[in-house]
């Protein structure tokens, strides 16, 4: 390094830049390495948690990972085995931001076993009713997936097909019922053209 | 805006010359007390209407606002500030009366407490008092109590069922954009509809306004400006058929829009100081009415609108600065006044 | 390089009152108004926050000799980069719940101009103890400014404090303090009683 430039070469300018660049670089990866599978275990149990409610008589474990229609979902199995429903992530605009759920069907899709919400940022004190009330859960309980969901303002009974909207969150209940209808929609197609696939 | 006489000017070299915005009236019979009791007699009918509809809620409801209002002002300005007392111009009262007539009839009592002290405080004392607040105190404390207990304050507030009268209802406006059943316009103009406890009587509205007008405690543009713009979108929203069964009249007659033209856009503090800048002011609160109304998850939006165009008034007051007898100003921009 | 003006413990004392970052010279507004509507996230948001400002001070200090002045903004952003991604991964493995609820603000530590400003103003000129020193009292004022406006909104807005409910059942939830207009009112509140004790014993002095 002999030039004679206002700053000096470059490497007498950059020394102490690409020394920082490379051993950061390094710590980064020696702690990505390190809490990578930690990251990828807390993200799979906020799911794996809800397979216990979303499918009656499912147990945690015996869950497996399957890909239907190009997107994973969680095939929930029993104890003996049987598997007894599957646990679909989903997410959709609601009111304010995203919504993502979870969508628990029994074995064949045919019928809603449970939803939970993983996260919202709906109103406080309005749109969050639809994690807060637990009767909003309750309404999607056994409703048949034949046909899209409506949402109305009044008492339902169970398994009519309709969702009655919370009063204050209409817009947070739409959104959700929407979500639900357009996933178990997808999955339901998915699922009926892959067994029309291994049957022929 | 209190008319207060001039200090003298200085005169010599240094002296400085005070120039304010109009009026530059000095009748001892025009003060801010003369003009808030003529607001205070203009929102009398709007008062009988909501006793009519509401019976004892009414008078509850006004009282603890009035009250809250007045010990609210007591309290930030004459103890923390150590100002002189104001409790005698009736500001305090006026602004406890708007809120309380905005209200539900069914908040329940800390919700005008903690709105009064929230108008008082957060609306007018922290901004120096009386004529320097930006945004109507009434308004700011609604806003707050609004967003604070928005179950209490939503649009399933309003009904009790099982209720005999109107208070087994949704309000109007709910009604038309929900269910989609359609309100008949008579029971929106004499009252007898649910909803906030000033808000349901067009002509009550409309008989204490013209009071205000005529004692000129409040000027007409704004008004005029607001209930054209809402004639005119709505008008246009029903030919779209956005809401079909909220019709022109539904929007003018129902919800708070005349209450809050005749009786919150003319609040002379928060509003602009030239005609056309009211008439500015007047369109956007119009305007924000309608895009609330039609667009948001909200039924209602008079509350926000006028807050987003007090939020616009120095604003609109740089843009129409009046030009002067005998021609422009050369020289600089002349600085909008602020009120 | 001699250390002049203020010593390690006068650095450390005037980073928590006279010089608090929340409340005196209104930095790192975005976590201040984003996240405290919690004391639990406001907490875990200043621990955060101290790691990176502490680790970023020292490491800025014992490089001070050999930073190129133009080259010293470049520096201080690597430094502090590495760090704040070094938390945020902790935070997703060890504190997922709170990773969850902090969100892109453990990310946004990166763009805090309390860090900048303290590797600018102190670590890049002073000797490692005085920069720590610093960095700590720094570090402990904002934890007191985010701790001070996260109770008064946990209280008001939930009736609870760290999750615990301190207010009966029947309190009404003042929804505003959940949302960020109650982070405004709330701080400006603070700033507000601040400057007027401040100016008062001013005046007696």
């Amino acid at each position: 390094m002999t030039e004679a430039t206002p700053h000096g070469g470059f490497w007498s300018q950059s020394w102490l830049v690409v020394l920082l660049s490379l051993a950061f670089g390094a710590a980064l990866a020696a702690v990505e390495i390190t809490l990578a599978p930690r990251i990828r275990e807390n993200k799979r149990n906020a799911t794996v948690s809800q397979i216990p409610e979303l499918v009656p008589g499912a147990v945690r474990e015996a869950s497996r990972e399957r890909v239907v229609g190009g997107a994973t979902v969680l095939a929930a199995f029993d104890a003996s085995g049987q598997q007894v429903g599957w646990v679909v992530p989903a997410a959709g605009q609601g009111f304010a931001d995203r919504i993502e759920l979870l969508i628990g069907l029994d074995a064949t899709a045919s019928t809603i076993t449970g939803i939970y919400v993983l996260d919202q940022k709906e109103t406080p004190g309005l749109g969050d009713f639809i994690t807060v009330r637990e009767r909003f859960r309750k309404y999607f309980e056994g409703q048949p997936t034949g046909a899209p969901l409506k949402v109305v303002k009044r008492e339902v009974t169970a398994g009519s097909g309709e969702i009655r909207a919370l009063t204050g969150a209409t817009i947070s209940s739409e959104a959700v019922t929407g979500i639900v209808n357009q996933r178990v929609h997808e999955l339901a197609s998915a699922l009926a053209a892959a067994a029309a696939g291994s049957e022929s | 805006m209190t008319m207060v006489a001039h200090p003298p000017d200085r005169v010599g070299p240094s002296a400085i010359v005070h120039v304010a915005p109009g009026p530059h009236l000095q009748d001892a019979a025009f003060t801010t007390r003369r003009m808030m009791a003529d607001v205070l007699v203009g929102l009398a009918p709007v008062m009988a209407a909501a006793v009519a509809v509401f019976g004892w809620f009414a008078v509850m409801q006004v009282g603890i606002c009035g009250l809250a209002c007045l010990a609210a002002e007591y309290l930030f300005h004459t103890v923390m500030r150590r100002k002189p007392a104001t409790l005698g111009d009736l500001s305090a009262v006026v602004t406890g009366a708007i809120l309380g007539l905005s209200l539900p009839w069914s908040a329940p009592w800390y919700v005008g407490v903690i709105g009064s002290f929230a108008a008082i405080g957060f609306g007018k004392v922290v901004f120096g008092g009386l004529g320097m607040n930006l945004f109507n105190p009434a308004m700011v404390g609604r806003a707050f109590v609004m967003i604070s207990f928005s179950v209490a304050l939503g649009a399933g507030a309003f009904v009790l069922p099982d209720a005999p009268s109107v208070l087994s209802q949704a309000t109007p406006l709910t009604v038309g954009k929900m269910t989609g059943e359609v309100t008949p316009l008579w029971p929106l103009f004499v009252g007898n509809v649910n909803g906030s406890l000033g808000e349901t009587s067009a002509i009550a509205c409309l008989l204490g306004g013209l009071w205000i007008l005529v004692r000129r405690a409040g000027t007409w543009d704004a008004p005029l400006a607001i209930v054209g713009t809402v004639a005119v979108l709505s008008a246009g929203a029903q030919l779209a058929g956005i809401h079909p069964s909220l019709t022109v009249g539904h929007h003018l007659l129902g919800g708070s829009l005349l209450f809050g033209a005749l009786f919150i856009a003319t609040d002379p503090v928060t509003s602009p100081l030239t005609r056309s800048g009211r008439a500015v002011f007047g369109i956007l609160i119009g305007l924000f009415v309608m895009v609330i109304r039609l667009f948001s998850g909200y039924p209602e939006g008079v509350m926000f609108a006028v807050l987003l165009a007090n939020a616009m008034v120095p604003l609109i007051n740089r843009w129409t600065v009046p030009t002067p007898l005998g021609g422009p100003v050369p020289g600089p921009v002349q600085k909008g006044g602020g009120a | 390089m001699t250390s002049q003006g203020p010593t390690a413990a006068e650095r450390f004392l005037n980073g928590i009152i006279p010089e608090n970052p929340t409340l005196r010279q209104l930095l790192g507004m975005c976590p201040t108004l984003a996240v405290t509507n919690g004391v639990k996230p406001a907490l875990t948001m200043a621990g955060a926050t101290a790691f990176v400002l502490i680790c970023a001070n020292v490491i800025t200090s014992l490089m001070r000799k050999a930073i190129k002045p133009h080259l010293r903004i470049l520096v201080f952003t690597l430094t502090i980069a590495t760090f704040v991604t070094i938390a945020d991964r902790f935070l997703q493995a060890f504190m997922p719940e709170m990773s969850k609820v902090l969100g892109p603000y453990v990310p946004l530590i990166i763009v805090n101009c309390i860090i900048i400003c303290r590797c600018e103003v102190c670590a890049a000129k002073q000797s490692v103890g005085i920069a720590a020193a610093d960095a700590v009292g720094v570090s402990l004022g904002f934890t007191l400014g985010l701790g001070a406006i996260s109770v008064i909104r946990e209280i008001l807005g939930s009736g609870t404090l760290l999750g615990l409910r301190v207010l009966p059942q029947a309190w009404p939830n003042w929804g505003i303090q959940v949302l960020p207009p109650g982070a405004f009112l709330t701080l400006g509140l603070i700033l507000g009683f601040v400057n007027w004790y401040s100016g008062r014993r001013a005046a007696r002095a």
